[in-house]
C-alpha cells in the first residue's frame, strides 16, 4: 500500500498557513497551552454561513481549501478526517446550555454542529462532494487511522485521490480538565527548552493539517507514503522495534535506510523514554527531529508531523527548530546544508504512552 | 415598542452570531427570512428557543410563524402582547 502525498493544507500554533516556507522562523508562544495562528476565514467561507461555525469548522475548511489548491484536486474521490474531540467548543457550549437552562431552551446550532464529523461534513457540503465521507474517533489512533483508510482505498482502486486530515481544538475548559489530571506541565516552558524537560506532563496544543493522498505521482508530490503501523499500549521496546522492524521490512528497508527520524518527543518525563531508547539504540544513524515543541501535545498532533517529514523530503532540509541537538550522524546539518539526500523519513509518535503510531515516508 | 426593537435587535445580532452588523443597520421593517437579515431555517428554531428563553413565550400554533417573523417589528407586536 502506497500513496503520493499531493497537496497540504495546515493551521498550527506555527506559521504554517498559505505559505512555502518550513519553518524558518518560530512562533513562541511562552503558553502552557499553544492556539493556532488562524487566518482570516473570509477568503475561505461565506460570511452568511461562517457566522455559525465554531473556530475548528473554519480551520478545517480553510486548511482543506489551501489542500485541494496545492494538489490541483477540485473534489476529492473520498474524505476521511481523524479527530478525538471533534467540534469541542460546540460540544461544551451544547452542555452547558443543557446544565444552565434545566434542560430547557436549547438551541439547535451547536447541538447540530457539535457531532465530531462535522468538519467532514462541512468540508463536503463546501464542495457539494457526495462520495464516501468518513471521520474516525480513535483517541491517539485518530489521524492515523483516517490516513490508514486513505491508503486502503487507493490500494482497492475504488479513488484516485483521497483527502486526509487530523484536527483537534484545545478550548480553556478541556485544558482546565486535562490539566487536573496531570497531562500538562505545572510551570510554562520555553518553546526550545521542552526537550530538556525533566517535569511531567507536556504543554497543550491544537491543529488542523490536511493531505490530499493520491494512487499517481504529480507535479505538486511531496512524498510518497509507504505504510503505517498502530501499536496499542506496547509491553516493551522490544515489540515496538519488531513492529517498526515489520514495518520497514515489508518496503525493503532497514533501521540503517531512515535517514530522518521524527520523534514525537513532548518533554513528559514519564514518556519521553521510548523515543530515547529507540534513538540512542534502533535509529543510532539517523537523524533526529521533534515536533511538538512547535504544535505542543493534542490526539491528532501525528498531522503536524505528517507535515514535517513530508516538508523534510520535499525542501530536503532540516530546520535547525527540529533538530535534536546531537543529531549529525548522517551528515546533515541544518537549514538546508546537508551531507545526504533525505530518502526514508519515520515517523514515531506516541499520545500518553499508551496509542503509538509509525510512518513510513519515501522521497520518490 | 422602540426600546423593546432595539433590545430583541440585540439579542438577535447575539444569538444568531450576526458579528458583522451593528443594531443601526437593522431595518424594523425589513423582511427577516429570505430577503432582508436573509435568515433560514436553523435561525428560526434559533429565534423561537429565543422568544421561550427571554420572554416566556411558546408559539403554540407553529403556522403563526410566519406572521410573527416576518420582522423584527412583528416580533416586537407579538413579544409586547403575549409577555408574561
Amino acid at each position: 500500500m502506497e500513496g503520493f502525498i499531493n497537496g497540504i493544507g495546515i493551521i498550527s500554533p506555527q506559521k504554517t498557513f498559505g505559505t512555502d516556507d518550513f519553518l524558518s522562523e518560530v512562533v513562541e508562544h511562552n503558553s502552557k497551552s499553544l492556539r493556532c495562528i488562524e487566518p482570516s476565514y473570509k477568503e475561505f467561507l461565506n460570511p452568511v454561513l461562517a457566522r455559525r461555525m465554531a473556530r475548528i469548522i473554519k480551520m478545517g475548511i480553510a486548511a482543506s481549501n489551501v489542500c485541494f489548491k496545492d494538489a490541483k484536486v477540485e473534489i476529492p474521490d473520498a474524505i476521511m478526517t481523524g479527530t478525538a474531540l471533534g467540534c469541542l467548543e460546540d460540544t461544551e457550549k451544547f452542555l452547558l446550555a443543557i446544565i444552565e437552562n434545566d434542560e430547557q431552551f436549547l438551541t439547535p446550532t451547536s447541538f447540530i454542529q457539535s457531532t465530531h464529523n462535522t468538519v467532514s461534513a462541512q468540508i463536503a457540503l463546501q464542495l457539494k462532494c457526495m462520495n464516501y465521507n468518513f471521520t474516525y474517533v480513535h483517541k491517539g489512533f485518530s489521524f492515523e487511522s483516517a490516513v490508514l483508510d486513505g491508503l486502503m482505498t487507493l490500494a482497492e482502486g475504488e479513488a484516485k485521490n483521497v483527502l486526509v486530515g487530523g484536527h483537534d481544538e484545545m478550548t480553556d475548559k478541556y485544558y482546565r480538565v486535562c490539566d487536573r489530571i496531570g497531562y500538562f506541565k505545572e510551570e510554562t516552558v520555553p518553546t526550545m527548552e521542552l526537550i530538556n524537560s525533566k517535569t511531567n506532563g507536556s504543554i497543550a496544543g491544537e491543529g488542523a493539517a490536511f493531505f490530499v493522498l493520491s494512487n499517481a505521482k504529480s507535479e505538486s508530490t511531496y512524498a510518497k507514503l509507504r505504510g503505517i503501523k498502530t501499536i496499542y499500549k506496547p509491553k516493551s521496546n522490544q515489540e515496538i522495534e519488531s513492529k517498526i522492524t515489520e514495518l520497514l521490512s515489508s518496503n525493503g528497508l532497514t533501521a540503517n535506510d531512515i535517514d530522518v527520524v521524527v520523534y514525537g518527543i513532548n518533554g513528559d518525563a514519564r514518556f519521553d523514554k521510548t523515543y530515547y531508547h529507540l534513538k540512542d539504540n534502533f535509529f543510532k544513524n539517523s537523524t533526529a527531529t521533534y515536533f511538538k515543541h512547535l504544535c505542543g501535545e493534542y490526539q491528532t498532533a501525528g498531522s503536524f508531523a505528517f507535515w514535517v517529514a513530508s516538508k523534510l523530503i520535499k525542501t530536503q532540509s532540516i530546520p535547525s527548530a527540529i533538530l535534536i541537538g546531537d543529531s549529525r550522524s548522517r551528515g546533515f546539518t541544518s537549514d538546508g546544508e546537508q551531507g545526504l539526500a533525505i530518502k526514508n523519513v519515520l515517523i514515531y509518535n506516541t499520545f500518553l504512552d499508551s496509542d503509538h503510531s509509525v510512518f513510513l515516508l519515501s522521497q520518490c | 415598542m422602540d426600546a423593546l426593537i432595539d433590545q430583541l435587535k440585540g439579542e438577535i445580532i447575539e444569538q444568531l452570531n450576526l458579528e458583522d452588523l451593528k443594531k443601526e443597520d437593522i431595518d424594523a421593517d425589513a423582511p427577516l427570512f429570505g430577503e432582508g437579515l436573509g435568515l433560514d431555517s436553523i435561525d428560526a428554531l434559533e429565534l423561537i428557543v429565543l422568544l421561550e428563553k427571554n420572554y416566556g413565550i411558546k408559539i403554540a400554533n407553529p403556522a403563526d410563524g410566519k406572521k410573527i417573523f416576518q420582522s423584527i417589528r412583528t416580533m416586537a407586536e407579538f413579544v409586547q402582547a403575549n409577555k408574561k
